[in-house]
């Protein structure tokens, strides 16, 4: 096979067994690979109403055919299992440099099943496969993990890693790789936790075999002759990161402010991107194969809140900043450190902490519970809430299970701004309607990963949508979510894909992308074939949640979205017309009204119950 | 009479020295159109860009009000320009 390994790794923890399978070149094509094959595996081998802590659940990591080739952004690789925050399965997906080797140990799929007795951690050299006794190193943070684990193995290997957040069963815990890249939603790291497997280390040596190399190398070498002249006219994303959305999603209205009370912030200058490059960046940092470097090294120089490591991004900002009320840029730098290094969301993370500080300023959080004050606003009680949700000390057993479950000891769940259990990102929804429907028919819930509209609402790629109106938001959502498990399926970044492997056009079709995933597999995807992968991916993720017990009444968004107008700025008076969008979203997708696919629908992608 | 404007990412650059954080003050013609403030700025002809009207999206030719917000950054957090074949 080209561009896919054909390969799996199982490893059964419980009885300590390893065995290799082949992937069926059909599947892999019908799956296209990375969130598609892993969707296909966990569906057919585990019950989705199985305990997401229990060793019944399968956790996968997957890379997709493009990982790890001369693609631009070939970086990715995903943590698809049963998530234990939402209880529906989640695609957790991350860059850096370890999906690149993992692809390279000449496996695509990595299937961890069973739970093992002691703490251990697997080291991977091509094909050997080991696992080993992480017992030294439980309870030791991510940092600290990734040095032990490389000293013991290879200088050159890449490690995957929980924090003392996974160990502890956190539900809003990650899995960190190359130190400071996040699989973090979800709560992957807690899945990672109950099975004992502390860390994943691989080292790989095999290059991936390419259909046409002459055509894949001639197109990678245009799209990043165009993307390096765009960076010498002026990036934005080299120059300050994600850190410079703060500005933009304030500018209309949208940015999570005091638990989402708001959608503006009147402290939003100084947690902005210029204010990260000209006092704490070190330097930019790409992943692996990227020639935009959207990665922060950043060092903080301050008796408080000093510390160096990787961050903040856009979402962390606005989660640990302005959702918290909190306007210093440096305490939450110090905070996404903190995140990094026990292993913890750092957008569920700032978002249970903000709920709390709203039932807490409500009266219904007593300060005796908290054991201190926790006005909006406090940076120094934030950060202290990290640290005790990392450990799960005092009230941070608590932070630690999320924002619903929080709002809910509390009796006012309505205070959690979650979809399915699972905390927003930055984008209130009220000024971003296209935002809303997603959050609310995610399959993994409210994610921007899985079909980021604010592309088009917010920043106008590859076209401006006017964020306020409803009208064809259903369209452009069922295509985005389409698209966007195309884009994780083959182990891309967005960021690139977007931008330069997509028509820039209102139809937003991959023709590029499809011409590059043809030159590298040789699979010879039709246009239409390749959407329906994309439709099928999310078919197939859909009826995981139904039969987990999942239906319409899941798919909706806390009241405040829905009924408290937005109070002020651009987005003034608006709502999400929720309902409106929904009925025509379902019936785009070939859905019932509650939600399920129909039978012809599966007929027609060729899927079963 | 008086408009603001606040350029965003890398047209942080466009801005005078007496601005404040990402917003200047301008004074402008009365009647003066969206396009004709955004030939003042030196932003290549070429750029895909966004343009807000005191957060929203403007219409073609939407005449400035007195004390009007006009934010313009680059098309996506990429800030690249798509460049056709």
């Amino acid at each position: 096979m080209y561009g896919w390994n054909g390969k799996l790794l199982r490893v059964d923890l419980t009885g300590r067994t390893i065995s290799v399978e082949d992937i069926d070149p059909r599947v892999a094509k019908d799956f296209i690979g990375g969130r598609g094959l892993a969707i296909k595996y966990l569906y057919q081998e585990m019950d989705p109403r199985a305990d997401p802590l229990s060793p019944e659940n399968r956790m996968i990591f997957a890379t997709g055919p493009l990982t790890a080739t001369p693609v631009p952004t070939g970086n990715r690789y995903m943590v698809v299992t049963k998530s234990p925050l939402t209880g529906a399965l989640t695609c957790s997906n991350s860059g850096g440099m370890f999906p690149t080797e993992m692809k390279r140990t000449g496996f695509d799929l990595f299937i961890f099943e069973g739970k093992a007795k002691q703490p251990v951690y697997l080291w991977i050299n091509n094909d050997q496969v080991e696992i080993r006794s992480a017992s030294h190193i439980w309870g030791k943070n991510t940092h600290v993990t990734e040095d032990i684990i490389v000293a013991e193995t290879d200088p050159k290997a890449k490690v995957a890693c929980i924090g003392v957040a996974g160990e502890r069963l956190a539900l809003i815990a990650t899995i960190m790789n190359d130190k400071h890249r996040a699989a973090a939603r979800s709560g992957v790291g807690a899945v990672m936790g109950s099975k004992n497997l502390k860390a994943v280390a691989v080292r790989g040596t095999q290059q991936v075999a390419l259909a046409e190399p002459k055509k894949t190398r001639g197109l990678c070498r245009k799209v990043h002759t165009e993307v390096n002249r765009d960076v010498k006219k002026g990036s934005t994303l080299r120059e300050y990161g994600t850190a410079y959305v703060p500005v933009v999603t304030n500018e209309i209205g949208i940015l999570p402010t005091r638990n989402f009370q708001t959608g503006v912030f009147d402290k939003v200058e100084g947690i902005t991107g210029h204010v990260l490059t000209e006092r704490y960046l070190i330097r930019a940092k790409p992943c692996f194969g990227c020639p935009i470097a959207c990665g922060r090294m950043t060092r903080v120089e301050d008796p408080v809140y000093g510390g160096e490591g990787e961050g903040p991004e856009y979402e962390t900002i606005a989660a640990l900043g302005s959702a918290c009320g909190v306007g210093n840029l440096a305490a939450i730098t110090k905070a996404n450190y903190l995140c990094n290094e026990l292993g913890l969301d750092t957008i569920s993370m700032g978002a249970t902490i903000s709920c709390a500080m709203e039932l807490y300023e409500k009266g219904y959080l007593p300060e005796e519970d908290i054991g201190m004050r926790l006005h909006f606003g406090d940076a120094d009680a934030m950060i202290e809430m990290v640290k005790l949700a990392g450990e799960r000390e005092g009230f941070g057993d608590l932070l630690a299970e999320g924002s619903y479950r929080l709002a809910a000891r509390y009796s006012h769940p309505e205070y959690s701004i979650t979809a399915k259990k699972l905390e927003f990102p930055g984008y209130d929804p009220r000024g971003s309607k296209g935002m809303g429907l997603l959050y609310a028919t995610s399959n993994i819930g409210a994610s921007h990963m899985a079909g980021d509209l604010a592309y088009m609402e917010v920043f106008g790629v590859p076209k401006k949508l006017d964020p306020l109106v409803i009208e064809k938001k259903a369209w452009y959502i069922k295509h985005f979510e389409d698209i966007f498990a195309i884009i994780d399926a083959t182990g891309l970044c967005v960021f690139l894909s977007i931008r330069y492997l997509f028509d820039p056009t209102f139809e937003v079709m991959p023709t590029r992308l499809k011409e590059l995933i043809n030159y590298v597999t040789g699979a010879g995807y039709t246009m239409d074939g390749l959407l329906e992968a994309g439709d099928r991916i999310y078919n197939l993720e859909r009826m995981f949640l139904v039969r987990a017990g999942f239906s319409r009444v899941d798919d909706t968004l806390p009241p405040r979205m829905l009924e408290e107008p937005m109070p002020e700025g651009p987005a003034s008076g608006h709502v999400v017309e929720l309902e409106e969008m929904l009925d025509e979203f379902y019936s785009l997708r070939g859905w019932d009204e509650n939600g399920v696919p129909t039978q012809e629908k599966l007929d027609s992608l060729g899927l079963d119950w | 009479m008086k408009v603001y404007l606040r350029l965003f990412g890398t047209y942080r650059k466009y801005l005078p020295t007496s601005a404040q954080g990402s917003t200047c003050n301008l004074e402008v013609p009365v009647g003066t159109r969206i396009e004709g403030l955004k030939a003042q700025i030196p932003i290549p002809s070429d750029e895909n860009l966004v343009i807000l009207i005191n957060g929203r999206s403007p219409k073609a030719g939407q005449v400035l009000e007195e004390g009007d917000t006009i934010a313009i950054f680059p098309a996506m957090a990429g800030g690249w320009t798509f460049l056709r074949d």
